[in-house]
């Protein structure tokens, strides 16, 4: 298909994506919009570096091939390299969606399906609110100068209602979403909407603000996916840890960092924003135990830094869009479920605090999550609304302190957003998990 | 029928580093279009990434019509404005150059950090037109330096950056400021006694996003701001002024907004000597709540205008940090990443990385904390000042702002 250079390593991804857009603000339609974009993505290696371009003129792929392999040094043992050598050889065509694509369902079918939600809205208390239909299909194909031909789909969709409350002088927003994979399984969601709108109600109504302090900590599923992300998740992607020493010692795999209990998967393969059948250098979808019973088992990996570590590939290079080259990110991520009831967990609480949703998260040494809904556990019940600003907890701690997990679990994907490493934002994953507690962070 | 297209053309160049030497070079080459079309008070819409030819999407746009979106509002027009804010980018050559020998000096000089991420430097040009005799064009270049710091002792996952944003790179003066701020790395000193203590910051995005939901034209005029009802109000110190500033210097964004509003001095005031004189608004929040019309409509290249944000900026209100310190230590925050406000206004943020500050250099590192107020405090009692950013060389049109907050180690 393309003419690769001798002596180099060669790829090329060429995405083509379908979105619509669909959003109201109250009642009035304000955008109905249907987005059809193609580019690709060149990367040349000749052992020492990398050279990588963006267009969008995709007659232009052999021409940019040609401009990067001139900025090269060819390198006639280019395929003894060691990451070259670990590239994976994948050939095939993997389209889930070809069937029940988003693409065949008419727009005005989905404008009708938001606006069919819109009645739930009418509330004295919600005084705004935006909504959205969001749909994306993304069909790569990645080609490589080891031999790699694949082409394979993805596809997500989803609701978003944005509400702005005033209860008298208290005012919030919320935020009320469902992803989904296919368009019907956004129908009939009444019942769900209605109880989240009455939450997001009663929480402005009612939350008073937290007192500051140290507090046992129950998450629920979508708090603990934001906390395994933020607190652990970041730490697996290896690109941090490819030529530092002190890091590879902290976390030296078969390291203790958490009781038994504790296990947290990466899984390409899992449905939903996170799924990768094939990640963006063409390697194969896998599931991965980064921690299996408390113990420190793997981590995410490009093939660059599979190669560097000496570690296997576990399909994570991942790019944000054909505008930016795959760099280790993960899939969807999440702790496994455990065997004990909630309310056995909830009843021997005497005081903490239930993070219920989340607004966003961050993870360095000190982690954070700003909660949307937080309550008070008191005396083994979930009972008032708290105002919380911010959550945190030390990274290296934090992981110990994770004292239950649940039998109840959930696995979610966000509308709109996602995660940002450095200039690639958002990108889509999967999250969530069991409820979990841990025992000491601090709220603020 | 009016007809109105919007093109953004990125031209990027970007050196990705690891462990402190270059391991690639990556180039953009980027043409966005959008189209709207307007015909009897209504509008269609549509786009394409790549330079599709303007029959094409002008057709898509008129198929667009057909979802009766209103829009009775007067197109902007009559105004050609041409500018161009970096006549001489950086190309891609000097970068590779500036950027070997810059990560030459940090493996020789410090080779007790690890520098990652990248340096690049991005042209971009936009254009609005319309059939109504508009004719805008925003051209810039910016040299972009984002490089993650690790200190090879830590096993966190970074421990700060080296950054600059401008159209320009002094080395002496990015040596002069970063050499004194790597020294500080290796200087611990412990937080200054007290609970209540003078940070300075200069990226507060959590308080300029919360601000900006706050002055939201829309949201105050239905009642969901907490600053509802309270135009002419004080609100604040009066030595705050905070504008919708839409001045490319600042924002490396287009001086105009995505209706083709251009501001007479690029800006608008919404708070003036604390005082509450506007909110944001695009054409048609304005009209809808009867509002002045600022131009603050938003959008990607091919959406519907719409009210989001707005690019807010405080003044600059105050001259000498060390005088107003007058001998206090202040803490300067490099890093405060997921702090948040509560809805009523109440504030806390962890700071990764934090420096001991005399106001002028910074002296040493100090351990973690977590610092707290709340909004009407912090631009209230506790408002120390907005100041030029003279000794910093962090980026252009930069400013530092100081607050007393509450700290907790």
């Amino acid at each position: 298909m393309y003419r690769f250079p001798e002596g180099l390593y060669v790829d090329v991804r060429i995405e083509e994506t379908y979105e619509t857009k669909i959003s109201f603000k109250k009642t009035a339609l304000q955008q109905q919009k249907v987005r059809s974009n193609k580019g690709a993505f060149i990367r040349v290696f000749d052992g020492d570096r990398w050279y990588y371009s963006s267009i969008t003129d995709i007659s232009r792929v052999q021409e940019s091939i040609d401009i990067l392999a001139g900025m090269a040094r060819p390198n006639p043992d280019i395929n003894n390299h060691p990451i070259v050598k670990e590239f994976e050889v994948n050939t095939g065509t993997v389209l889930n969606f070809s069937e029940r694509s988003v693409t065949d369902i008419p727009v005005e079918e989905k404008q009708a399906l938001l606006e069919g939600y819109l009645h739930l809205l009418d509330r004295p208390e919600v005084v705004h609110h935006t909504s959205y239909y969001v749909d994306n299909k993304t069909i790569k194909s990645i080609y490589s100068s080891k031999g790699t031909a694949v082409t394979f789909d993805k596809q997500t969709c989803g609701i978003r209602l944005s509400l702005d409350m005033a209860c008298g002088d208290k005012k919030d927003k919320g935020t009320v979403s469902k992803a989904a994979i296919y368009f019907d399984e956004l129908k009939n969601l009444c019942g769900f909407f209605s109880e989240q709108v009455e939450k997001n109600i009663q929480f402005v109504r009612e939350a008073e603000p937290v007192e500051p302090g140290i507090y046992p900590v129950l998450m629920g599923p979508e708090a603990t996916g934001v906390f395994t992300h933020e607190s652990f998740g970041h730490k697996s992607e290896s690109d941090f840890m490819v030529g530092d020493e002190t890091m590879k010692a902290e976390w030296a795999l078969g390291k203790t960092i958490g009781q038994d209990l504790l296990t947290i998967i990466d899984d390409g393969t899992v449905s939903g924003n996170g799924y990768t059948p094939f990640d963006d250098e063409g390697t194969r979808g896998k599931k991965t135990y980064i921690i299996k019973n408390g113990k420190l088992t793997g981590r995410l990996h490009s093939t660059a830094t599979s190669a560097a570590l000496e570690e296997p590939l576990t399909g994570n290079a991942r790019a944000v869009s054909f505008e930016f080259e795959p760099i280790v990110r993960m899939t969807t991520t999440y702790i496994e479920k455990g065997d004990r009831p909630l309310k056995d967990i909830i009843a021997e609480m005497d005081k903490g605090i239930f993070i219920d949703t989340v607004k966003h998260g961050s993870g360095m040494s000190t982690f954070t999550i700003a909660p949307a809904r937080a309550y008070k556990i008191e005396n083994g019940k979930i009972t008032k609304p708290v105002k919380v600003s911010v959550v945190t907890g030390n990274v290296f701690e934090t992981l110990a302190e994770v004292d239950a997990v649940s039998e109840e679990f959930e696995l979610l994907s966000f509308v709109g957003g996602g995660c940002g490493k450095m200039e690639q934002f958002p990108l889509p994953v999967g999250f969530g998990g069991p409820y979990t507690r841990v025992k000491r962070l601090s709220v603020q | 029928m009016d007809k109105e297209f919007i093109t953004i053309r990125q031209k990027e160049t970007a050196v990705k580093v690891q462990n402190t030497r270059i391991n690639a070079v990556r180039t953009k080459d980027i043409v966005k279009k959008g189209v709207r079309v307007y015909k009897d008070g209504k509008i269609g819409i549509s786009g394409a990434v790549g330079d599709l030819p303007d029959d094409v999407l002008i057709e898509n746009a008129v198929k667009n019509l057909s979802t009766n979106i209103e829009y009775p509002y007067k197109l902007s027009g009559d105004r050609k404005d041409h500018r161009c804010y970096n006549e001489n980018p950086m190309t891609g050559e000097d970068l590779l150059k500036y950027s070997e020998d810059i990560l030459a000096v940090l493996r020789r000089d410090y080779p007790e950090f690890d520098f990652s991420e990248s340096i690049s430097t991005t042209e971009v040009q936009w254009n609005m037109k319309n059939t109504a005799g508009l004719d805008l064009e925003y051209r810039d270049a910016i040299i972009y330096l984002g490089l993650i710091l690790k200190e090879k002792k830590s096993a966190n996952l970074f421990d700060g950056f080296l950054m600059y944003f401008g159209r320009s790179l002094d080395m002496d003066k990015f040596w002069a400021f970063n050499r004194d701020y790597l020294a500080a790395y290796n200087n611990s000193v412990p937080l200054p006694e007290g609970d209540v203590l003078p940070v300075f910051t200069f990226q507060f995005n959590e308080l300029l996003g919360f601000l900006a939901n706050c002055l939201n034209g829309e949201r105050y005029a239905v009642g969901s701001s907490i600053f509802s009802g309270k135009l002419n109000e004080q609100l604040f110190n009066d030595k705050i002024v905070l504008k919708q500033n839409m001045d490319p210097i600042y924002t490396a964004e287009p001086f105009f907004d995505m209706e083709g509003t251009v501001l007479e001095n690029d800006s608008y005031t919404l708070i003036d000597k604390g005082r509450l004189t506007g909110v944001f608004t695009d054409k048609r929040s304005a009209d809808m709540y009867n509002l002045p019309h600022t131009g603050a409509a938003s959008g990607g290249y091919d959406d519907m205008p719409m009210l989001q944000g707005a690019p807010l900026r405080f003044d600059v209100d105050s001259e000498d940090i060390k005088k107003a310190l007058g001998g206090r230590p202040a803490l300067l925050v490099a890093v405060s990443s997921g702090g948040d406000f509560t809805a009523d206004g109440s504030f806390a943020a962890p700071v990764q990385v934090g420096f001991l500050f005399d106001g002028e250099r910074i002296i040493g590192k100090v351990p973690e904390f977590t610092m707290s107020s709340h909004l009407n405090k912090m631009l209230g009692e506790d408002y120390i000042g907005t100041f030029e950013n003279k000794h910093l060389y962090l980026g252009e049109g930069l400013t530092l702002q100081g607050f007393n907050m509450k700290i907790t180690k």
